[in-house]
């Protein structure tokens, strides 16, 4: 079993090889794509800090605490984004008929539909986020660190990734039912990000458990922040949870897998 | 093991919803699907030994496509069993791919941007080949394809001979036991054909690869299959040699003499300019005439063709003779449109 992964993993690395090798013949293309998305993603940025020309803090947190916020869901996403690109364009592989030749292959289809496609140009999305830590530690002079709120911040971002990956899973599998990908998943990705930029607290409870307990992208990004800033974590859990991160976010990625596994065994019942 | 396909009874069923005209059609259609069940295979038994080389020939939508579908495991059938180099294609779906190959003739698996050659090496490792063999395939394909002179070329830029000779070294790099080709022949000019005949010639002699091929192409089916196995409405109506259905379903034959010209040129003429030759036997007919050489087309019921040959000889000095079989298209094409097996089928 572990063999199979190492053998896993390395294939996907020469499928992503190809694919840098491709994108990296476009290198002008490239960097005015990465601009134009550093541009895009930092006009949202300073879009979330407007709010604070005219008030002081939301509930409590500070331009620079939100600030922390929005840069760590960018992060995530913005990984993701990369990661999941081959994920994101499975609706057109599914409507060119293509789907059947990955069948035919004695490798993972997940793999080589995960290896199939990455988006250098979403480091756009990456360097905002440096901009936005960078920002909110400035306006932060008392923030310290500690070995533990790194390691929590570490493991946030990837959970985080972890999740919105395995949303843009459960919205590719869709397509074998549907064809199309539909707006429903895309209010989860580009969404959730938005809304976990702002402090949970400000959403209304049943929000805020559906963003802990259902998809649970507040371990991404709310809780790991929580830690580093020692602010109490909602509904009274104890500091610790927020090293569980990591288990929360494999559990859904686990259900977004058997999700995927579904719809493949679907689709050779079915025929497309 | 010498047995490469085993299927019993295989069958598969589609249920297709039906969409209705129409925003009110279409809302309806949400609630209450009218599904339709499609039959696309029925029942379909096949044994194919190690080594052999079959064609599958049928109608467009007669469940070709399908078949091989199931037989690699990318469709699970609707009832039926099916062993393919002894796996079970559906259970060991990804153990048995990697002892096939499949090449389709219309889509390519080649990665569309890259050259040739980094397509050919990144199926390495997707096959899990030692580097050992591969480089020693890839080089003896190189040779026998022909590939050196685009290795380097992207796929896209490729002609679709050198397309498909590129899919069909990628198919094989992983030594398969069984390939299967759909339509490998579609598209390109008498050359090229040649030379994939050829090549597939050579690789089944070779390596003893056993070779299912759908084709559209009798010509394919003459020149490389022993065995060919007709499709029709999800059924096998056939399963033989293409000499055998031929001689069953080919209605009329040719016989072309040449007569003396001077014996030619002193016919009497009919209304077409056809000659007239008199008293001739039941079911034989001019078919055409030009000094020296009359071609008469005979049913093979009628007269057998040795008497024939002396009803002519008696009558005229013959100075050559030859036969013509029907056209194996013209067969297959009688099959398809008078359904000349399908009541053997139903029987």
């Amino acid at each position: 079993m572990l063999s199979n992964i190492l053998s896993d993993l390395s294939l996907y690395r020469r499928l992503i090889g190809m694919q840098l090798r491709t994108q990296a013949q476009y290198k002008f293309n490239l960097l005015i794509d990465v601009g134009t998305y550093l541009f895009v993603t930092t006009m949202e940025f300073f879009g979330v800090l407007f709010y604070f020309g005219s008030f002081k803090s939301i509930l409590g947190w500070t331009i620079g605490e939100v600030a922390l916020l929005t840069a760590t869901a960018s992060f995530g996403f913005g990984l993701a984004e990369m990661i999941g690109a081959g994920i994101d364009s499975f609706d057109v592989t599914i409507r060119r008929g293509e789907f059947d030749r990955l069948l035919l292959r004695p490798v993972s289809a997940f793999i080589q539909v995960i290896g199939s496609d990455f988006r250098l140009r979403r480091l756009g999305r990456l360097t905002q986020g440096c901009i936005a830590f960078a920002i909110g530690f400035v306006l932060l002079p008392g923030f310290h660190w500690t070995p533990a709120k790194l390691l929590i911040l570490l493991l946030g971002i990837a959970s985080a990734a972890a999740i919105f990956v395995s949303i843009l899973l459960m919205s590719a599998t869709l397509c074998f039912w549907t064809v199309e990908t539909t707006e429903l998943f895309n209010s989860l990705t580009y969404g959730g990000r938005e809304m976990m930029s702002y402090p949970l607290t400000i959403y209304h409870q049943l929000l805020q458990r559906f963003f802990l307990f259902v998809v649970p992208l507040a371990f991404g990004a709310y809780i790991p922040v929580c830690y580093l800033l020692d602010r109490p974590l909602p509904f009274d859990m104890p500091a610790v949870v927020a090293f569980a991160s990591p288990l929360v976010a494999l559990a859904f990625t686990l259900v977004a897998g058997a999700v995927w596994r579904f719809g493949v065994y679907h689709y050779q019942g079915t025929g497309s | 093991m010498t047995t490469m396909i085993e299927a019993e009874g295989l069958s598969k069923t589609f249920r297709v919803a039906r969409r209705r005209p129409g925003l009110i059609g279409s809302l309806r259609s949400v609630f209450d699907p009218e599904v339709r069940v499609v039959p696309a295979v029925q029942d379909l038994s096949l044994n194919v030994g190690r080594g052999e080389m079959i064609g599958l020939v049928g109608p467009n939508g007669a469940g070709k496509s399908t078949t091989i579908k199931m037989l690699t495991g990318i469709l699970v059938p609707s009832g039926g069993t099916m062993r393919v180099a002894g796996l079970n294609p559906v259970q060991q779906r990804r153990e048995l791919a990697s002892r096939i190959g499949v090449v389709f003739g219309q889509r390519s698996q080649l990665w569309w941007d890259l050259p040739l050659i980094d397509s050919l090496r990144l199926l390495r490792h997707l096959y899990r080949v030692p580097e050992a063999r591969h480089s020693a395939n890839l080089a003896n394909l190189r040779a026998l394809l022909e590939l050196d002179e685009f290795m380097d070329t992207p796929v896209r830029q490729l002609s679709l001979g050198q397309r498909m000779r590129g899919d069909l070294a990628a198919a094989l790099l992983h030594d398969p036991e069984l390939l299967y080709l759909d339509e490998p022949t579609i598209g390109l000019d008498v050359v090229a054909k040649a030379r994939v005949r050829e090549f597939l010639l050579a690789i089944n002699a070779e390596r003893n690869v056993t070779v299912l091929l759908t084709t559209h192409d009798m010509d394919d089916v003459e020149t490389l299959c022993p065995r060919m196995l007709i499709i029709d409405h999800g059924r096998k109506l056939y399963d033989g040699t293409v000499t055998a259905i031929r001689e069953r379903f080919g209605g009329e034959r040719m016989l072309i003499a040449i007569l003396d010209p001077a014996e030619f040129a002193a016919l009497a003429r009919d209304g077409n300019g056809l000659p007239i030759l008199g008293d001739l036997p039941a079911g034989v007919t001019i078919a055409s005439a030009d000094n020296p050489k009359i071609a008469l087309s005979f049913r093979r019921d009628a007269i057998p063709a040795h008497e024939l040959v002396a009803w002519l000889g008696a009558r005229y000095r013959l100075r050559d003779v030859t036969f013509h079989e029907p056209e194996i298209e013209d067969v297959i094409r009688r099959i398809y449109e008078e359904g000349l097996l399908l009541a053997e089928a139903y029987v």
